[in-house]
């Protein structure tokens, strides 16, 4: 067998490249060009600093508060929102608040709601952004996804598992406003396609699609919108943990032996080896 | 409060379950307490006379499968579950664990961090979910011409090892041995199946190009013959793969930070690829 070419590890065999930045002891902490200590610190937002090392550009503050305003809107102290269930049910459980937080967070990794939608998301408004510029109309656009989905309203950012509606966008947008954002082609063509469904089938834009849609405009790519959205149910993780942390164990919705609807095979007696 | 901006909230007034249901497990109350269970059963099976009659392995796969395994179902299981108990010192997984040890942080992390490297595209669980997807696909073409197929189309990436199919390619560009040799050894129990025999094939068909079986391959062979489905996939690798995670985790539990080597600044270079 002839000997495999490991050039390409051996050059980082006991070295780190890094491109985003890093720590050299006495000189700095290094993110992007920026000096994190001097430059950075009281001068910028977190999310300005979320924003920067996801994307290596550091946005305006008043992007960087749509997004906080994003945040905001996700972090519910709800216990029956999926990813809250998993904060309560650690806090009933004493789990650690950092474990519960974080698993809390993997849980809105759901193809469901939470951050993955986006990456579908962004891919819809981007392509229909192309189709719509290239002469296709919002209803050939939202009759194709219709056909795509079998005949179900289901377009990803425009509808809700439990509700039609979407009340946090309308708070991002008074966010907006307040800035002075300018609304750009992919959100304008977002709020067309939602005008269109409003009117036919009774579904609407939700938080998914706008910002999918928003942060298209601000020029981020699907990947880097999935990273910014990684934490974004993160604060009402936190607080529904907490709230049954603070009460004696197993109090959070406890079921009995009888709640649990067995249906599996009847008794059974275990057959020798 | 004001609720003017949520009067175009509709609910969608979806029917949820009364009660969980379970097909695997029962638990039958005790006298005194609705909370407390007097007996347990698995699949039917009374817990405590699984106990008595049958091993750790058969119990695992009635848990997943819903039936005792016979006597080489059971066997092509404990030597896989032997063969994947620890992905090695180097996998990222287990140095994730290594470093969260090391790094003092709770115990109790050590596990859910590694698992959740784990699951990876990269010899992970996602990596082991495609590739039963993708050997469940092709297992009825002969697998010599999927491979040459598969060369004719595919193109390698510009840096890096090739995965040409998922659980499938080169590793640190070359033939990675011991899946090959874990592969032949699984092959020849009486429990292995068509999976397993196709991957061996397939493998074969593509030595001559410097690759061959994968770790995630063999995983998604190995539970494609014992019938567990694609979606298991990810959890049964993380499970079978745990004891090393662990276990490599624990061994630096107790030892200073200095018992693993730092990158020194000089062999630490920003702003390079």
């Amino acid at each position: 067998m002839a000997k495999s070419d490991t050039k390409y590890w051996e050059r980082r065999r006991g070295k780190i490249f890094n491109r985003k930045g890093g720590w050299k002891v006495g000189q700095g902490v290094y993110c992007h060009g920026y000096e994190i200590m001097t430059d950075l610190v009281g001068n910028i937002s977190y999310v300005q600093m979320m924003m920067l090392n996801i994307t290596g550009t550091l946005p305006s503050r008043k992007v960087a508060d749509c997004v906080e305003a994003i945040y905001v809107t996700m972090s519910w102290p709800e216990p029956r929102i999926w990813c809250n269930h998993i904060g309560a049910l650690s806090g009933t459980a004493k789990t650690g608040v950092v474990g519960a937080t974080t698993a809390g967070v993997l849980a809105a990794d759901s193809t469901m709601y939470g951050s993955r939608p986006l990456l579908e998301s962004v891919t819809f408004i981007k392509k229909a952004l192309e189709d719509y510029q290239s002469g296709k109309s919002i209803q050939e656009i939202v009759d194709e996804q219709i056909k795509l989905h079998q005949g179900k309203v289901q377009i990803v950012g425009f509808a809700r598992p439990l509700v039609r509606g979407d009340e946090r966008v309308a708070a991002v947008q008074k966010t907006m406003a307040a800035h002075n954002i300018e609304i750009g082609p992919h959100l304008d063509l977002a709020y067309k396609i939602a005008d269109h469904l409003r009117n036919r089938h009774g579904e609407d834009i939700n938080i998914n699609g706008f910002s999918a849609a928003f942060l298209s405009d601000v020029g981020l790519s699907k990947e880097q919108i999935y990273s910014l959205a990684a934490m974004c149910v993160v604060s009402g993780v936190t607080a529904c943990y907490l709230e049954e942390y603070d009460k004696p164990a197993e109090s959070f919705l406890p079921l009995r032996c009888e709640d649990i609807d067995y249906q599996g095979p009847p008794p059974r007696e275990v057959p020798d080896p | 409060m004001s609720n003017k901006d949520h009067s175009q909230i509709i609910s969608r007034d979806i029917q949820f379950a009364e009660r969980a249901t379970t097909r695997i497990w029962q638990e039958t109350a005790s006298e005194d307490n609705p909370y407390i269970a007097a007996g347990c059963r698995c699949h039917g099976y009374d817990l405590q006379e699984l106990m008595h009659k049958r091993s750790f392995v058969e119990v695992f796969y009635l848990l997943f499968r819903g039936e005792l395994p016979s006597g080489s179902e059971a066997e092509l299981l404990e030597h896989l579950m032997i063969a994947l108990i620890n992905p090695g010192p180097r996998h990222p997984a287990t140095r994730a664990a290594i470093n969260t040890a090391v790094g003092k942080t709770d115990p109790a992390h050590i596990l859910p961090i590694g698992m959740m490297v784990l699951s990876g595209e990269h010899l992970g669980g996602i990596e082991v979910e495609a590739s039963m997807r993708f050997i469940r696909k092709r297992l009825r073409d002969d697998p010599q011409c999927v491979a040459g197929e598969l060369l004719e189309s595919e193109r390698p990436p510009a840096e890096g090892d090739w995965h040409i199919a998922p659980g499938f390619g080169n590793r640190f560009g070359g033939i990675d041995i011991m899946p090959g040799k874990i592969a032949a050894q699984l092959a020849q129990l009486p429990g292995s199946g068509k999976a397993l025999a196709w991957g061996e094939a397939f493998a074969r068909a593509l030595q001559p190009h410097d690759m061959g079986w994968l770790t995630s391959g063999i995983a998604a062979a190995a539970f494609c013959d014992l019938g567990f489905q694609p979606r298991a996939a990810a959890g049964l690798l993380q499970i079978l793969s745990a004891p090393g995670l662990l276990a490599h985790g624990l061994e630096y539990a107790n030892k200073p930070i200095t018992a693993l080597p730092r990158i020194s600044d000089e062999d630490y270079h920003i702003g390079k690829k």
